[in-house]
């Protein structure tokens, strides 16, 4: 398994440069070019052209290619264009934000789908099953920014039990900074009123985020539930006389598992897909955020490096859906 | 926990929070703005800047109120030569920065030559005419300035420069960045508002806390704001929903028509409207076949269902303005009535223009802003216009970044695209001195590409003279020639709308900074 992990995470790196070098060209052939929008609102065309010596933006776009990548392999990630920070700080500060609400959306769609897949399942065709199907359809076809201002409307205007927008209330002081993950760094530090008011701000956009992920898994749950249930081993078990909850749990569902989790894997680069919109309705201040703000304004080192730290994401958490396969079951264990 | 009790503990935190927010009332606001993306007032220079500079710096002159009136403001008075060159800037004695060390002129000289020297933001104003080597201290609190050439509007350009701290900022300098990497996340300036550093996290929050020792003083604001909370808001529907709640104070100041309607008529909050002096314009690239046929820009001007789109689009929430200059800035000539909807006319001239043979059919791209509704709509009304006449007009979206750029060229210019020119600086210059002298085609602002020697020579003038009813007559020449040859379809000048809570008292409106100027605020006892 360590040879497996080792060679997994070497292959990224391919990928990574691979990525990195779609999105460079595909960003400066589409003639993305800062200079204009950085010499500011009253700027000669003198100025723009000065700006654009200065960045380099005049040079081959191969040389540009290649003093990018080499700054990028010694660990720079060079400059916000407007911000003038270093946009790797800016990474690190945007990050625990968009974890938090895609780990916490990710918690939500697995045991929420996996427990509704499976019941739907068991009770196929039932009443339960259908209503499983059309709310999870309607799950899959619903657009995350619509759904997320129903939930305002509904949750923070209507009844006013959860908080607008944002990751505390303004002004509230954030915890002390350990992952930069709210929940957790209040948690262990033992400022529950923060950790409290974290977990409330949290809930609106991390069921947004879930909302497809939640049917994907119920979705996928419940066809593998079905197949293993109509198998020869589940029969047996039934026949022998195992009560039907212990045929379902462990046996049933662990065999059923495999293919949900494949797909968790998969949902979590949605997630953070999803992230872009969802943050931008409630003033998540994470990636998404920071990513559409780059965008439009040209500031393509940010959108490089967040590309590139998305696609390393991504690429991890792969390796770690391919591992926990592989303790689901032995087989895919034994071939690793 | 059951579910019942989840909700009741839900209740009670979000109570509690309520209440600590309602307890700090007295001296506490929260603006839903936002601040723009990097602090540096001499690199980044756009309408969230301005929010920040009149709060967190001051400028030797400031635009209050509105109509916006150029008052002193660091400097006590200035003096200009007879030839217009050279001007001698005066600060008013003992004022301190917020650090509390002194400001004199050697920090005035530094601010300019540093904003020279950088090159971007508002130094575009300045660079045609200025050179870093010409800004000189006289003594402590007298600074020169020798133009290259006679520049009328140089004093109303004032306002757009922060003076800065020499010291602190040249104690922070890298690599020779004359601290603007430092500079983009503190403050070293003297403004009526001082950043708490702790709390600013771009993009997400930042607070102000008040300047006690302000050198305007505070004798005027008997209950002045004490803390400033300015999160920012990504999007609109989310900010009027917090103002309705009670979660800010204040919105930005471009509401759409819908949602102005929502807060007139919920209680507890009110919709400022004043008339601003940003206008929505749709560009015409003058030197791409068919436009620079004048008859087809005639036609296409014509075109333009002026009154539905500012009375029913827009709900009447702002006003027609027919020509390059806002309406109620000087140097309009009033007795221009400009274009209205006409598709008869429109017809003859689109005739006239194909008889000359302009190629007007082929196909039209019209470039809006993606995510700025108010550009599709106009963009729509356009092409609904130009298809009744049988023109085929195609709306494509793309970012201000990208448009921008693309003005770089007659050739990478779209045939026609839609924007506003906001205020930077109360001056003709601003509107039809810069989108139509030819010396600033290649920007985005000139990106009509409009060429005529005539008005290029009026324009100039109007920069050499300094007595505005001369420059007056000169604008007023010029603005008459460009409506005539119909350069862009002028549409309205904005009128801000702004949502407040009625627990706010003493918003003063201008246009450059909409209103966001924290020091005349109060909260209602």
């Amino acid at each position: 398994m360590l040879l497996f992990l080792i060679r997994r995470l070497l292959l990224i790196i391919p990928v990574l440069f691979g990525l990195l070098l779609l999105t460079f060209f595909m960003l400066r052939l589409g003639g993305n070019d800062p200079a204009a929008i950085m010499a500011g609102d009253n700027a000669t065309p003198e100025m723009i052209a000065r700006i654009r010596e200065e960045l380099g933006l005049n040079q081959p776009l191969v040389v540009q290619f290649w003093d990018y990548f080499l700054s990028v392999l010694r660990g720079d990630f060079g400059v916000s264009l407007f911000s003038q920070r270093p946009v790797s700080e800016d990474i690190l500060d945007k990050l625990p934000a968009t974890l938090e609400l895609t780990l916490v959306a990710l918690v939500i769609a697995t045991v929420l789908g996996i427990l509704l897949g499976t019941l739907a399942g068991v009770w196929r065709n039932s009443i339960f099953d259908h209503t499983v199907r059309i709310v999870s359809v309607a799950g899959l076809a619903t657009a995350s920014f619509w759904f997320a201002i129903m939930l305002q409307l509904v949750f923070a205007m209507g009844f006013e039990i959860l908080p607008l927008r944002g990751r505390l209330p303004t002004g509230m002081a954030p915890p002390p900074d350990i992952t930069g993950m709210y929940i957790f760094d209040s948690l262990v530090t033992g400022h529950f009123a923060t950790m409290w008011q974290a977990v409330l701000h949290i809930i609106m956009p991390a069921v947004t985020i879930s909302l497809g992920g939640v049917a994907t898994v119920a979705r996928f749950t419940r066809s593998a539930v079905v197949a293993s249930l109509q198998s020869e081993y589940a029969n047996y078990e039934q026949a022998v006389g195992y009560p039907r909850r212990r045929v379902v749990f462990p046996y049933v569902l662990r065999n059923s598992l495999v293919t949900p989790v494949t797909q968790v894997g998969l949902l979590f680069g949605g997630f953070i897909s999803n992230a872009v919109a969802v943050e931008a309705v409630f003033d998540w201040p994470g990636l998404g955020s920071y990513l559409v703000q780059a965008i439009f304004t040209s500031d393509y080192q940010v959108v490089l490096a967040v590309t590139l730290v998305i696609g390393a994401i991504y690429g991890v958490v792969n390796i770690l859906v391919d591992m926990t396969q592989g303790l689901l079951d032995p087989r895919v264990a034994e071939k690793m | 926990m059951t579910f019942r009790t989840l909700l009741l503990a839900a209740t009670t935190a979000l109570a509690t929070a309520t209440i600590s927010v309602s307890a700090q009332a007295q001296t506490e606001i929260v603006w839903g703005e936002g601040t723009p993306k990097g602090l540096d007032p001499h690199v980044v220079y756009d309408v969230p800047m301005q929010l920040y500079m009149l709060n967190a710096y001051d400028s030797l002159y400031r635009y209050i109120g509105n109509p916006p009136e150029l008052s002193n403001w660091l400097a006590a008075s200035h003096t200009v030569s007879e030839d217009g060159l050279t001007w001698e800037f005066t600060l008013k004695p003992g004022i301190t920065f917020t650090d509390g060390s002194p400001m004199t002129s050697e920090d005035v000289v530094y601010s300019f030559q540093r904003l020279l020297e950088i090159g971007k933001g508002p130094s575009g104003a300045f660079k045609p005419v200025l050179k870093p080597e010409n800004v000189s201290a006289v003594d402590e609190l007298t600074t020169r300035f020798v133009l290259d050439k006679p520049y009328a509007p140089f004093l109303s350009t004032m306002p757009l420069v922060a003076i800065l701290n020499k010291d602190v900022v040249q104690a922070h300098e890298t690599d020779g960045d004359m601290g603007a990497a430092w500079l983009s996340t503190h403050q070293a300036g003297s403004g009526s508002y001082i950043l708490d550093e702790a709390t600013y996290k771009p993009l997400e929050n930042a607070d102000f806390n008040r300047n006690v020792d302000h050198f305007y003083g505070w004798d005027d604001n008997a209950n002045p704001v004490d803390v400033v909370h300015v999160p920012t808001f990504t999007e609109t529907s989310t900010r009027v929903l917090a103002l309705l709640r009670g979660d800010t104070d204040a919105t930005d100041g471009y509401l759409p028509t819908d949602q102005v309607e929502r807060i007139k008529a919920a209680d507890g909050v009110r919709v400022q409207s004043d008339e601003s002096m940003r206008i929505m314009l749709i560009r015409m690239n003058n030197q791409k076949p068919p436009f620079d046929n004048v008859n087809f820009r005639r036609c296409v001007s014509y075109a333009f269902n002026y009154d539905g789109f500012n009375e029913v689009v827009l709900g009447g929430l702002v006003k027609r303005n027919v020509g390059p200059l806002p309406s109620n800035l000087w140097g309009v000539d009033e007795s221009v009535e400009g274009y209205s909807y006409d598709l008869d006319k429109a017809q003859e001239f689109c005739d006239l223009a194909r008889e000359e043979g302009a190629d007007i059919d082929r196909k039209i791209e019209i470039k809006i802003l993606s995510g700025l509704d108010q550009t599709t709509q106009a963009a729509q009304v356009m092409q609904q216009g130009l298809d009744e006449l049988g023109l085929n007009v195609e709306v494509v979206g793309d970012t201000w970044a990208n448009l921008a750029t693309s003005t770089g060229t007659v050739e990478s210019t779209p045939d026609m695209w839609v924007h506003w020119v906001s205020t930077y600086f109360v001056d003709p210059e601003n509107w039809i001195g810069q989108m139509y002298s030819s010396q600033f085609n290649g920007t985005w602002k000139a990106s009509s590409w409009y060429v005529n020697p005539h008005v290029d020579d009026l324009l100039q003038q109007a920069r050499d003279v300094t007595d505005q009813a001369e420059r007056e007559v000169l604008y007023k020449e010029a603005y008459r020639t460009i409506v005539d040859e119909a350069a862009d379809v002028w549409i309205y000048n904005t009128v801000a709308l702004r949502g407040l809570s009625d627990r706010l008292d003493g918003f003063k409106f201008s246009p450059v900074g909409s209103g966001a100027d924290f020091r005349w605020l109060s909260v209602k006892e």
